[in-house]
């Protein structure tokens, strides 16, 4: 009993010692910045996501895998519980599952604080879509693609999202089915607009961000949601069109959850 | 002595103040002005503060657009495309042949007055003259080179790095430099010199037939749409053309709008002599069979200008000697200067 209460004691001490510790060591300077680094973990269901000859199989029963997976996240924003927002503007950030440095992105100097849930576009937006040719530089420079192709470039826009890969059910000769999602709504007519924003909340955790703490958000994707609004590889093998894109667009507008946040000290 | 060393002093500060000006304005004042808006023309659309002509621009871009460098193997360039004789439309081809001898799927529209277009090709798919040059470049049929390689092989190369350098003040070779030096060079391209353009300014005098010609083109609704100095209103109609030829629905292939199937943009009639075949698929061989189809051949589209379904009658009611007289008031539009400028000849 005694040894026990010394035990509490002691325990109660230290972890006090612990408390006290941290939050001097969190006070937040007014000009205190870090970064944030957002990783996108793309999953297909349960499964990691492999490129090239792992077959999954959709909600329709259809199997498929998946050779290319590109998009765009850009316009991110984060939010404090006190309602006020950090924005990044022309901040253009492509995912490349076949490039593990994409896969994170990274947003500079924001003001320490504590944020409970961010918002981010996937695409590019409008503006930027009929911006000057000098504002394209970067992963939006129409050269930076090759043979992985983001840009149309007789229907000017950007392919805001893009999967491809090999189903038995598809029509093509070839079993290839390519879906590339565009549309920012058209400039010199309305066209369609697929352009989502997707707005995720950190839950009971929150990005802390400090001096020396620069959290990293992880973001679990499931590929099995870009299906999960009526897309059929059946029924459509090639998706160009903006405007038969949109059940896709608004799949793959739910494919994204946040998993964890680290909040480690550098 | 000490006065030469003054002047000396004095010639070296103006070459100096030469020099700054050089750099500033990008290019040495050339005679004739590279670009400017002729009279009665209204102002472009494109805006020239974001890419200011500068002669060494206009030469570099000049130089891209007639060098094959653009192309996968080397072998087709714009000008492959675009004859300057012809108003820079393909001579002869309804279709032209691009890179491996393959045929694309339109008319090449020429390239004139380029600077007051807000949409490019048939189906306005392009809305920037900068952004325009990507397409042929990258489509199969036509270049099937990527951006990215022509950068590299223009960075590699002897000449095009020295080129740069003169048009921009550094041998930096990126998109923007490259894509705005061709948008240069195409914005030169003004034609306002015709035969029609020197009656206007009181020069010329138009034959009886020629003026018949063009109080018919009035007359009959040709310049409700044919519109303006331009020759265009930059909109797209569908004119009674059915998509026997090649399916092509036009404007409908950009903003997936039914309403839009079968419009394709007014063309500029400027030059129209000279830019045989017509019509975006090349349907017509001249203008004889163009202006019977107005008079005899319009077709229901489903989206038919009604400007073409009037009084119950579709097309454009027209006698044979009224078409030939259109016909003749056409052709005042041709620019023999522009066609035969060397400035935008090949080199």
């Amino acid at each position: 009993m005694k040894k026990s209460f010394l035990f509490s004691a002691l325990t109660a001490l230290a972890f006090s010692f612990t408390i006290v510790s941290c939050t001097k060591e969190e006070e937040i300077g007014p000009n205190d910045k870090n970064s944030i680094s957002i990783e996108f973990d793309n999953y297909v269901g349960g499964e990691k996501l492999v490129l090239g000859s792992k077959s999954y199989k959709n909600s329709l029963g259809e199997d498929f895998t998946v050779s290319t997976l590109n998009y765009f996240v850009s316009n991110f924003s984060l939010k404090k519980a006190d309602g006020s927002e950090v924005k990044f503007p022309n901040q253009y950030f492509l995912i490349r599952q076949a490039d593990t440095k994409t896969l994170t992105v990274t947003l500079p100097d924001v003001p320490a604080g504590d944020y409970t849930s961010m918002s981010y576009m996937i695409g590019v937006d409008s503006l930027k879509s009929i911006s000057d040719v000098s504002q394209r530089t970067g992963v939006l420079d129409p050269a930076s693609y090759g043979t992985d192709n983001m840009y149309w470039s007789w229907n000017s826009g950007y392919i805001f999202f893009k999967m491809e890969g090999i189903s038995s059910v598809a029509t093509t000769a070839t079993k290839l089915f390519q879906f590339h999602i565009g549309g920012f709504g058209g400039r010199t007519s309305v066209t369609a607009n697929n352009l989502r924003t997707v707005t995720a909340s950190f839950g009971t955790n929150t990005a802390q961000v400090r001096k020396n703490i620069a959290p990293t958000v992880h973001v679990v994707t499931d590929v099995l949601q870009t299906f999960s609004q009526g897309t059929s590889i059946a029924k459509t093998s090639v998706m160009m069109n903006p405007a038969a894109s949109k059940p896709f667009a608004d799949g793959y507008s739910k494919m994204f959850k946040v998993e964890h946040i680290h909040n480690d000290k550098i | 002595m000490n006065s030469s060393r003054w002047r000396l002093l004095a010639v070296s500060l103006s070459f100096m103040g030469w020099l700054a000006s050089c750099s500033i304005l990008g290019g040495e004042a050339s005679p004739a002005p590279l670009f400017s808006v002729p009279a009665t023309f209204p102002q472009p659309t494109y805006d020239l503060s974001k890419n200011p002509i500068t002669s060494d621009g206009v030469a570099l871009g000049k130089q891209l657009f007639f060098d094959g460098i653009l192309s996968r193997d080397g072998s087709i360039s714009c000008g492959e495309c675009h004859n300057q004789s012809h108003a820079f439309t393909h001579h002869g081809h309804g279709f032209s042949h691009g890179i491996d001898n393959q045929e694309g799927t339109r008319n090449a529209p020429p390239l004139i007055n380029l600077a007051w277009q807000d949409s490019f090709f048939w189906d306005g798919g392009v809305f920037d003259l900068d952004l325009f040059s990507i397409a042929p470049i990258e489509n199969p049929l036509e270049m099937d080179e990527k951006i990215g390689n022509v950068l590299q092989k223009l960075r590699a190369s002897k000449e095009y790095p020295k080129l740069f350098k003169k048009a921009y003040g550094s041998e930096e070779i990126t998109t923007e430099r490259f894509l705005k030096a061709l948008s240069q060079f195409m914005l030169t391209l003004v034609s306002a010199n015709s035969k029609y353009d020197q009656f206007l300014a009181g020069k010329a005098q138009l034959t009886t037939e020629e003026s018949a010609g063009l109080q018919l083109f009035k007359d009959k609704g040709c310049a409700k749409c044919h519109s303006g100095a331009l020759f265009t209103d930059h909109s797209f109609r569908s004119n009674g053309l059915l998509p026997e030829y090649t399916g092509d629905l036009g404007r409908y292939r950009i903003t997936e709008n039914e309403a839009d199937k079968n419009k394709f943009k007014v063309p500029t009639l400027r030059n129209i002599e000279v830019t045989y075949p017509y019509m975006h698929d090349a349907r017509f061989l001249n203008l004889e069979a163009v202006l019977r189809f107005y008079a005899e051949g319009v077709k229901e589209t489903g989206s038919l200008d009604p400007l073409l379904k009037q009084n119950g009658r579709l097309g454009i009611p027209m006698t044979a000697d009224e078409q030939q007289k259109i016909i003749a008031f056409l052709k005042t539009l041709t620019d023999q200067e522009f066609l035969t400028n060397p400035r935008f000849a090949a080199p």
